[in-house]
């Protein structure tokens, strides 16, 4: 019986942590061409996107690049993996506390395979050496995203930061 | 973080209700119908006692036995019985046990009897019904049954040259760079849907098409939504269709919704979901002299004969009938399983059920085959 | 007193603009992917100097008043970078963007891998343009797009990239067979092969005769309505209509035809049927 309790305390903790909610991201589609969205899509994409989001800032804090194979793909996730490498290896770490994104889709292909979208994102980046804060600030940063469909879900593959849009 | 809370609070509660009132083991069912047979060795001292001792051995698979009690062993050897009442060349009969079954004296005349068997299989894809009529006859003071074997034609030994297509797939690796083509999933479209009260259970029918030049294996979902747009229920076509479809080819699907009315739904969603998978054009396997009559037991059956063209056995054969109204709308779909195995050249009989809702009612009709074959190559 | 109090303030308070003003280091706003510059730095003293980008981290001792050189391979990923000096606890940083060096990669995807012929817009073509460390090229270039087929001329089409994407719509050809389609830009190639199959059969015809062993039907070459055969393996379904009931058979086409030996001793209406698309019907007698 005590076990049974214990299993299902755990089992419920580990669901509900993967529930959690990934930042608030506020989804645009009246600017989308060729292709209209799909319903199913138009729901998917803020949310994939809002939990590649939360995976990015955890790979860094933790120099956890493992972590990104879900969300992040191709050219996106190499980069990314770098620079975490990158981190390691210097000592350097960044940290991201993400505000919120204002996500706008403006290009998906006719044939549905790809995704472009214009990101406001609404960010606290601090960079520690070591334990000691270095450098902190609150930005608006705009990306450019390229996402492509995997098997349940939307993958990023192209994440670039842009002064403008 | 709420839900979170609510999520454990939930499950504690669940378990110590599972804790507090445990579900009672039921007992095993026996013979899911018909009568129960009687063990082995039982008493065959009248026309009726003998059928059901010979189905009882059989049900045991004491073959043996089941042989002592024929009256015509000297002219049905004991492996034919044994084929033709257990099967062959991995027919569905092989993989099937005689659940139970019902018998009735039809007449009886001196030392001369006719005993109807109405035999239950249950069989891996569900279950078969199968009637003879068995002659009886007196031997000492015991009856025994003259097996009505049936001759099964021996294929002449020749060549048969097979050279249809067949198709083999290569996709794309997982190392490939993005933007590497991939072959496309086959391009397959529901040609007709038919929403259909049957007693307690909705079903949906229609018929779906390959329109591309490749092989499709096919499943059709549908999900039912109610009247405030909820999802009622979602199914599959499960077996009721012809999964692999080859280029141009048409088959019928049936879903069905037990427990569900016309009147609860709104709209029916629709998905065909189409695999690009290897595939062969061999067999082909003909449906000859389709015609309607009724059953010894009393219903309107389509039946005909299959013919398997090919020079491979087709291990295990299913008839899929597509039946039509005056506006060539669906109105039904039945199935039915071969249990014989079909032999190259040789016709072999099917018969599938017509519901009492379509008598009347069906113009015209048309028959598929599916097929199974233990060694493909 | 009173003279004293205002210039004090006055003086700490230009203390603290230059203080503010020598926070921020004085970066470009942006540079191209892999190209190094320098960053020009005032006083004296050692300090320690940080570059963050998407995917590169630095930290390195520097000299206070001498240039400190941001190597090309540390400004190869385009993104924002944060450059920060700190000496004596005091800190200055400042941001700058690289951007995409000049194209020299296309992703090119093509859909579908098959399509029937006469089918207007059936062709997708969608490229992205990278430079040579996989940074996403902005600026507008021009991505030709071809589509060609053996013994057609080829249909081409020049597209204006947007943020680093081009996509078209190209018909496909009336001839069955494969076409290459192509994106191209500068010497940078892409090429996919595109399947042009044939489009459901047209005119369907039968032929039927009386055989020692029953009925042979056999088909005209089945052919789209732009005369192309149509795949080997399409089915084609012959039905036989006789007192004896009805007969059906699904055979596949091979070499441009099917054919079917029917068993059926008796008179006979054939009809066959491929897909939707349904045949002609013909009429053979019984068996002398």
């Amino acid at each position: 019986m005590r076990h049974a309790l214990v299993l299902a305390l755990l089992f419920v903790f580990s669901a509900s942590c993967f529930a959690a909610d990934g930042p608030r991201v506020q989804f645009d589609t009246s600017h989308i061409g060729p292709r209209q969205m799909e319903e199913v899509t138009g729901r998917n994409i803020p949310r994939d996107w809002g939990r590649a989001w939360q995976t990015l800032a955890i790979a860094f804090a933790q120099n956890r690049p493992d972590l990104l194979g879900h969300y992040f793909t191709g050219f996106a996730q190499q980069k990314l993996t770098a620079g975490i490498a990158a981190q390691e290896k210097s000592g350097v770490r960044t940290r991201y506390v993400d505000h919120g994104h204002k996500l706008e889709a403006f290009f998906y292909s006719p044939d549905g395979g790809a995704l472009e979208l214009h990101d406001t994102a609404d960010l606290e980046i601090q960079v520690l050496d070591g334990n000691n804060l270095v450098h902190s600030e609150r930005v608006t940063l705009r990306y450019i995203g390229l996402m492509t469909p995997a098997a349940d879900h939307w993958e990023v593959r192209v994440l670039e930061s842009v002064p403008s849009f | 973080m709420k839900l979170a809370v609510l999520l454990v609070l939930a499950t504690i509660a669940l378990i110590i209700l599972g804790f507090a009132f445990p579900v009672h083991q039921a007992s095993t069912p026996g013979i899911v119908s018909g009568e129960a047979l009687p063990g082995v060795g039982a008493s065959t001292n009248t026309p009726e006692a003998a059928v059901r001792s010979l189905l009882g051995d059989v049900q045991a698979r004491d073959w043996n036995r089941a042989y002592s009690v024929l009256a015509n062993n000297n002219s049905v050897p004991k492996e034919a019985f044994m084929r033709d009442v257990g099967g062959n060349y991995g027919s569905l009969r092989t993989f099937s046990s005689l659940e139970g079954s019902r018998t009735r004296v039809l007449n009886q005349n001196g030392d001369q009897a006719l005993v109807r068997a109405d035999m239950h299989w249950s069989t891996a894809v569900g279950p078969i019904y199968d009637v003879k009529q068995l002659k009886v006859v007196q031997q000492g003071g015991n009856w025994k049954v003259e097996w009505p074997l049936e001759k099964q034609p021996t294929v002449p030994p020749q060549v048969v040259p097979v050279n249809y297509l067949r198709w083999d797939v290569i996709s794309r690796g997982p190392e490939d760079d993005w933007g590497t083509q991939n072959v496309d999933s086959p391009r397959v479209r529901i040609v007709s849907m038919n929403a259909v009260q049957h007693g307690s259970t909705l079903v949906i029918v229609g018929e779906v098409v390959n329109e591309d030049t490749v092989p499709a294996f096919v499943d059709i979902n549908a999900i039912l939504i109610g009247k405030n747009d909820q999802n009622l229920d979602q199914e599959s076509s499960f077996d009721k269709i012809q999964h692999t479809l080859l280029p141009k080819q048409v088959t019928p699907y049936r879903i069905d919704f037990p427990g569900f009315n016309l009147s609860q739904v709104k709209n029916v969603r629709m998905d065909a979901k189409a695999m690009l998978v290897p595939a062969s054009a061999d067999p082909v396997i003909a449906v000859l002299d389709q015609h309607e009559q009724t059953s010894v037991l009393g219903r309107k059956v389509l039946s005909g004969n299959l013919l398997n063209e090919s020079g491979r056995i087709v291990n295990i054969a299913q008839v899929l009938a597509t039946y039509y109204d005056s506006n060539g709308k669906v109105i039904w779909v039945s199935d039915g399983y071969v249990d014989r195995a079909l032999l190259p050249q040789t016709p072999e009989p099917f018969a599938v059920d017509m519901p009492d809702s379509t008598v009347g009612k069906v113009q015209s009709y048309r028959v598929t085959v599916n097929h199974y074959m233990r060694q493909q190559s | 007193m009173r003279r004293v109090l205002p210039a004090a303030c006055l003086t700490i308070c230009l203390m603290a603009a230059l203080a503010l003003a020598a926070q921020e280091l004085q970066l470009p706003a942006t540079v191209n992917a892999g190209s190094g510059f320098a960053i020009a730095t005032s006083g004296s003293g050692s300090a320690t100097f940080y570059l963050v980008g998407p995917s590169y981290t630095a930290k390195r001792q520097v000299q206070l008043g001498q240039e400190i050189q941001v190597r090309p391979p540390e400004v190869r990923s385009a993104g924002r970078y944060l450059a920060i000096l700190r000496s004596g606890g005091a800190s200055r940083s400042g941001s700058f963007y690289v951007s995409a060096a000049k194209p020299a990669s296309l992703s090119f995807l093509a859909h579908p891998s098959r399509i029937p012929v006469g089918q207007r817009g059936g062709v997708v073509g969608v490229a992205f343009l990278f430079d040579n460390w996989h940074n996403l090229v902005r600026r507008p270039e021009d991505v030709e797009f071809r589509l060609s087929t053996k013994n057609a001329p080829a249909a081409a089409q020049s597209v204006r990239t947007r943020d680093g994407a081009a996509w078209i719509l190209m018909n496909s050809g009336s001839k069955a067979g494969n076409a290459q389609f192509v994106a191209a830009l500068d010497g940078i190639e892409e090429a996919r092969v595109i399947q042009q199959v044939a489009s459901d059969p047209c005119h369907l015809q039968i032929r039927a005769e009386r055989s020692p062993r029953g009925i042979l039907v056999q088909t005209a070459p089945v052919r789209d309505c732009s005369g192309n055969p149509v795949s080997d393996g399409t089915v084609v379904t012959f039905t036989a209509n006789s007192p004896a009931g009805l007969s059906t058979v699904d055979v596949p086409v091979k070499k441009d035809t099917a054919q079917v030996e029917l068993k059926i001793p008796g008179p006979a209406t054939i009809s066959v049927a491929s897909g939707v698309v349904m045949g002609n019907e013909v009429k053979v007698g019984g068996q002398q």
